[in-house]
């Protein structure tokens, strides 16, 4: 659903909700996802959706929500009326922020891309075939994906914000695969026309051919330098600590520490949706403006993110950071940024005597959340370094490792890309750490 | 939902005549509550319904899958169509066939037994029961979060094929639980109960009863409480005791995942990974003691994953995937059964109508003993127990994992001692299971639902079970993470 049918549409329900305090939200998507594996597609969709979100806002911070995609005249009133049912029974909330009007925000250039939101199933299908020809080139199978998305909200309230924002978002991951060795590659972006099939096919096959026999290493404390898709997996163990919520709830690092320094100097953190590699959404799920703001600044704690409940709680802004309220995950960055440093990637490499390069993680938990200590494995691309050189694929290892740790003692590479992960979208350059603790080590 | 028949027999006739030589079409109807309640005040409480269908098309060895909200005559050729497009781009680039058309037809029903249907107890009611219980979490100063919720799921849903099937569904799933994180100087700790995500099975307001979260409240914010001041575990090798949840989270991630047929395949080789298991080792491979015994069962009353047919439209079944110790199934569908000489065990999910149905973890459930609880402990000199996980990570061959749990306990002399906080263990799956020596009976037996299982691309949640009692494991590396 385009735009202007949202606003259309959001302000009949408005109009149907008469007199209540009442926040609209239209959300509307298309997706199409080709997936594929032993160099041949076995999973290939499109699906779309639009559906319609009621917040009524009783006396007392009584709160209703009802979510509908049946966008029929009866079922509109009855989302309607059933927000503001739930919302008689809600206790009293006197945290609650009232409804109220959020300044304009303005949509990045770039976020819209019309040849991603008109991408074909056929197009996919090419640049799977350009992957696939990589990985038969050099005797290897691939796996991944391929998707093209686009994405529109509105938001409108009785207050009088009005919200709306159009975007496009595609992606391609593959895996090349060996006998005894694996190897990776990723794209994301805005536009489909960066999904370079080959590019990508051919630099995971470039990874997999190079692991092969891999040795086995002694697992313990290793100067590493993780790739972008790997510092990007970690860091977004890190963003909840940004957020208001674990900031009051005493859940965060941050907690009573604001302006202290954790990390070096040449550790910062922002949050920005309007990246000119994101491009992201310009206002929150509560229909405020995002702020662009530094998380980390050189090294210190700069800020927490908030929605309306927590500017209200620590009598400070909204950053704009809010998800559909009432929500009990909190405010939360969403699109962090990473500075880069001044050496390239390969430079890194070069200055690194003894060391281990890891293309990607795996499956990263929290073993202790206050103390941001996390584990996870590695997988897809492990390398040793000796004397500046990549020297042959190493067997994947598990790492616990505390992230304030690992930013303490790094030297982050100059480039910065986009890397996207379950939640999250960043851009970050590789990083040097030194010192990382690996604790156990695979047979693969 | 025969409402659907006209509109089913459309959408099938639109694909036939795009070129498909098999489809079908899924429609659902859902609707979910859930309530959560968060130091006193609502942190959700919605009420969301949702309707739409996927279509499947079958092309020349390939599968085209469009699924759309649009129930006009329009909206449903055009979802056909695509479907068929799909599933013609697919074959056109395709070096080899993984599927074939299905040949099955099932007239049928199915209904989840309900004793209480949540819809006749009022709002006000259930959002009491949670404030209630939520109260009751705050025993001390500090515990600075408290939380309690309810989930509710109900779809209707209806299944119609080329074939002549056509299979009618109507599912009821209920969740709750309560949980208290309590903070001190620099530490956090939480605890949830039941288990670590709360209690979820298929059924109606009787599972939040038996849930008795306000009977259970004050002990877990205490419990939040001491482990801020408990010792850390310790770290080296020890037998070790888990509870029910604890194992139900070990089968899901160390059998569960490894035993999908379609991981086994490479065909979620580039996100959720493989599998270190093969068909060759069906029968053979040692994967634990004679103790362990492991079974698919998607008829188990209560499994959170309790259905009467998939979503290709096959039909629930009881099969063995570990049997005394000895790996003897996989978890399959209709096209990955056929790579291995199999028929399929109607494992194949889809999280809702707009996604494609996939090999799923359904209800696996490790088979009790015939020990009572308290005689695991038995003969363990130096050891601990954990219950509640908190933190699960493994390889993406699902063999070297790691996890912690909320809380544990010392075992001295075969008794239960002192609180333990940060509780890890890790190890290599097949080792681990064939460490375990005992497993409790059938009293302290559980049908344990894992609500937020990922996988897929798009990730899809998928809701599963691993009905389980608690297990006593030999000389497991404990205290990793923790260790110096």
């Amino acid at each position: 659903m385009h735009e202007e049918a949202r606003e259309a549409l959001a302000e009949k329900i408005l109009d149907l909700a008469a007199d209540l305090a009442c926040e609209v939200s239209i959300s509307s998507s298309q997706r199409g996802l080709t997936r594929f594996t032993h160099n041949a597609v076995h999973q290939n969709l499109a699906s779309g959706d639009t559906s319609v979100r009621v917040r009524v806002v009783a006396s007392g911070g009584r709160m209703g929500v009802a979510v509908t995609n049946d966008l029929g005249a009866p079922s509109l009133r009855a989302v309607v009326a059933r927000a503001a049912e739930i919302a008689r029974f809600a206790p009293g909330d006197p945290g609650a922020p009232p409804l109220a009007r959020a300044a304009a925000a303005l949509t990045p250039p770039g976020a819209f891309v019309a040849a991603t939101a008109d991408a074909t199933p056929e197009h996919r299908a090419s640049i799977v075939a350009a992957i696939v020809a990589e990985a038969e080139r050099a005797s290897l199978w691939a796996a991944g994906y391929v998707t093209t998305a686009r994405d529109g909200i509105t938001i409108v309230n009785s207050a009088g914000t009005r919200a709306s924002f159009d975007g496009t978002s595609c992606g391609l991951n593959v895996k090349t695969n060996g006998p005894d060795a694996t190897g990776f590659a990723e794209c994301y972006g805005n536009d489909v026309a960066v999904l370079d099939g080959a590019a990508c096919g051919a630099r995971a096959v470039a990874k997999a051919r190079a692991g092969e026999a891999p040795a086995a290493i002694d697992p313990g404390p290793s100067t590493v330098i993780l790739e972008p898709a790997a510092i990007g997996e970690l860091l977004s163990y890190l963003t909840d600590h940004f957020s208001a919520q674990s900031f009051v709830d005493g859940a965060s690092f941050l907690s009573g520490a604001l302006g202290q320094s954790f990390v070096g100097a040449n550790v910062t953190l922002r949050d920005d949706y309007a990246d000119p590699a994101l491009c992201g959404m310009p206002f929150d799920y509560e229909g405020f403006p995002k702020a662009r703001l530094p998380l980390l600044a050189a090294g210190v704690a700069a800020n927490v993110v908030t929605d309306a409940r927590y500017a209200i709680r620590l009598g400070g802004p909204n950053t704009g950071h809010g998800f559909p309220a009432p929500s009990g995950s909190g405010p939360e960055p969403t699109a962090v940024v990473v500075a880069g440093g001044e050496k390239s990637l390969e430079q890194l490499i070069a200055e690194t005597a003894n060391g281990i390069l890891v293309s990607r993680f795996w499956y990263i938990r929290p073993v202790d959340a206050r103390k941001t200590i996390v584990t996870g494995m590695t997988r897809d691309g492990t390398f040793a370094i000796r004397n500046g050189r990549l020297a042959g694929g190493v067997r994947n290892m598990r790492f616990n490792q505390s992230i304030l740790d690992a930013l303490a003692a790094c030297e982050f590479a100059s480039d910065a890309v986009r890397t996207s992960g379950y939640g999250y979208s960043m851009i970050v350059p590789a990083v040097k750490i030194e010192g990382f603790r690996f604790t156990s080590t695979t047979e693969f | 939902m025969t409402i659907f028949d006209d509109l089913a027999a459309r959408a099938l006739d639109t694909a036939r005549a795009r070129g498909a030589t098999y489809a079908d079409i899924r429609f659902e109807e859902g609707r979910s509550e859930r309530i959560e309640i968060r130091n006193g005040a609502v942190a959700t409480l919605a009420d969301a319904s949702t309707r739409g269908y996927g279509i499947r098309a079958f092309f020349d060895g390939a599968w085209g899958f469009a699924a759309s909200a649009d129930l006009t005559h329009d909206g449903i050729d055009r979802a056909a169509a695509l479907a068929v497009a799909i599933a013609r781009a697919g074959a056109s680039i395709a070096t080899r066939r993984f599927a074939q058309e299905p040949t099955d037809r099932f007239v049928d029903s199915f209904a989840t037994p309900v004793t209480r249907d949540p819809a006749t107890i009022g709002l006000g009611e259930r959002v009491a029961l949670l404030l209630d219980a939520e109260r009751a979490l705050h025993t001390t100063k500090a515990v600075s979060v408290g939380r309690a919720w309810t989930d509710l799921w109900r779809v209707e849903k209806c299944f119609y094929s080329t074939t002549g099937s056509r299979i009618e569904q109507t599912l009821l799933q209920t969740g709750s639980g309560i949980s208290a994180l309590a903070t001190g100087d620099d530490d956090a700790q939480d605890r949830t109960y039941p288990g670590d995500v709360g209690l979820y099975q298929s059924g109606g307001w009787e599972i939040v009863e038996a849930a008795a979260l306000r009977e259970n409240a004050a002990r877990i914010g205490e419990e939040a409480t001491q482990l801020l001041d408990a010792p850390q575990c310790p770290s080296g090798e020890f037998d070790i005791v888990l509870g029910g949840s604890q194992v139900s989270l070990q089968i899901h991630e160390s059998l569960g995942h490894a035993a999908e047929l379609d991981r086994i395949m490479g065909w979620e080789a580039n996100f959720s990974g493989t599998s270190f298991l093969s068909p060759d080792q069906l029968g053979t491979l040692r994967y634990g003691s004679k103790a362990v015994t492991i079974v698919i069962d998607n008829t188990l009353p209560r499994g959170l994953a309790t259905v009467g047919y998939d979503d290709e439209g096959s039909p629930s079944v009881v099969a063995d995937i570990v049997r005394d110790g000895t790996l003897v199934g996989f978890e399959m569908s209709r096209d990955t059964a056929r790579t291995i000489g199999r028929t399929t065990n109607a494992c194949v999910r889809a999280a809702s109508w707009r996604d494609v149905p996939m090999i799923r973890m359904c209800n696996l459930n490790l088979l009790p003993g015939d020990v009572p609880f308290e005689g695991l402990f038995d003969g363990i000199a130096d050891g601990v127990y954990m219950e509640s996980n908190r933190s699960w990570s493994i390889d993406d061959h699902r063999l070297n994992f790691q996890f912690g749990c909320q809380i544990g306990w010392e075992i001295k002399a075969g008794k239960r001692g002192r609180m333990l906080k940060n509780p890890t263990y890790a190890g290599v799956t097949p080792q681990f299971w064939n460490a375990c020596d005992l497993v409790a009976d059938a009293d302290s037996w559980l049908a344990w639902g894992t609500p937020n299982c990922g996988k897929g691309e798009p990730m899809q949640t998928g809701r599963t079970a691993q009905a389980a009692s608690p297990a006593r494991f030999r000389n497991v590396r404990v205290g990793v993470g923790y260790d110096a």
